[in-house]
């Protein structure tokens, strides 16, 4: 395997155990590694700020008081 | 399920959609924008999804994930608004509206970026969303749902109908995806790649 395949796997198993997806024992073994390995803290560090940065700009939109209130009006006019 | 007596049930239906469905609808119309990137097609995705998620209520079992469940909903929405647009006489699926493939490109994106740079930091949500919405919509997907939402991969892979490893695949593709065109962005405001 390459570098760039190593560096790939080691960034998907990295966002599966921040995701929470990983295996209790496949977590251990990543944590025992990011221990020992400032390469792999680094990429920890990196995909961690990645998900706050995305989750920090992306702009989320309110639905507007009107559409809930013609929502509710409908259900109430056309009950199934 | 519901079990109470008829003259019960439309209250209780109002109880649910007050407690466990109104709540997520800011959520339900920050993802229908995301597909559709228009305002008012997005309410009308949201009104759609209310009113079907009223017509199937009893479906829905009290207290569990209702938010998965109405996103559930708003995505065979869009795709049933999809198959009207286009017109095909076909079924389409999902899958269909898609043109990328989920095998990994191993070497088109480097992944290799530190969004902890100035220049990064410095980048307005704008920049972002507009990234975001760049990507093609089952990429866009999975990060809206994963990153933006935090639903996990059991609750997308039910969501969009699509295997747990391919939600994996997709999510590590679309990440990549990101981080490469906002270092594009950077790039072409002057930001230098110091690895090179």
């Amino acid at each position: 395997m390459g570098n760039h395949q190593n560096h790939q796997e080691l960034v998907r198993k990295v966002n599966m155990y921040l995701d929470n997806e990983l295996s209790k024992e496949a977590e251990r073994d990543l944590l025992r590694e990011i221990k020992t390995n400032p390469a792999y803290l680094e990429v920890l560090s990196k995909e961690k700020s990645f998900r706050e940065f995305i989750k920090s700009r992306v702009h989320r939109r309110k639905v507007s008081p009107a559409l809930i209130q013609s929502i509710k009006e409908k259900i109430r006019i056309h009950p199934s | 399920m519901f079990v109470m007596a008829d003259n019960n049930l439309e209250e209780q239906y109002m109880k649910v959609f007050d407690e466990e469905f109104y709540p997520h609808a800011d959520a339900l119309f920050n993802f229908a924008f995301n597909l559709t990137y228009n305002e008012s097609d997005a309410s009308d995705l949201v009104q759609e999804t209310y009113l079907k998620a009223f017509r199937f209520i009893d479906k829905y079992i009290q207290g569990t994930n209702a938010k998965a469940w109405l996103f559930k909903i708003l995505k065979n929405a869009f795709i049933n608004q999809y198959r009207k647009e286009s017109k095909r006489p076909t079924k389409v699926d999902f899958e269909e509206i898609v043109s990328y493939h989920d095998e990994e490109e191993p070497n088109r994106y480097s992944g290799h970026i530190d969004l902890r740079e100035e220049i990064y930091q410095n980048m307005m949500g704008d920049e972002v969303t507009v990234a975001i919405n760049a990507l093609p919509v089952d990429f866009r997907t999975v990060i809206l749902l994963c990153d933006i939402e935090g639903f996990t991969y059991e609750e997308i892979s039910k969501i969009i109908d699509i295997p747990i490893g391919t939600v994996r695949s997709r999510l590590h593709r679309a990440r990549n995806m990101l981080k490469e065109s906002l270092k594009e962005y950077a790039q072409a405001r002057g930001f230098k790649d110091k690895r090179s």
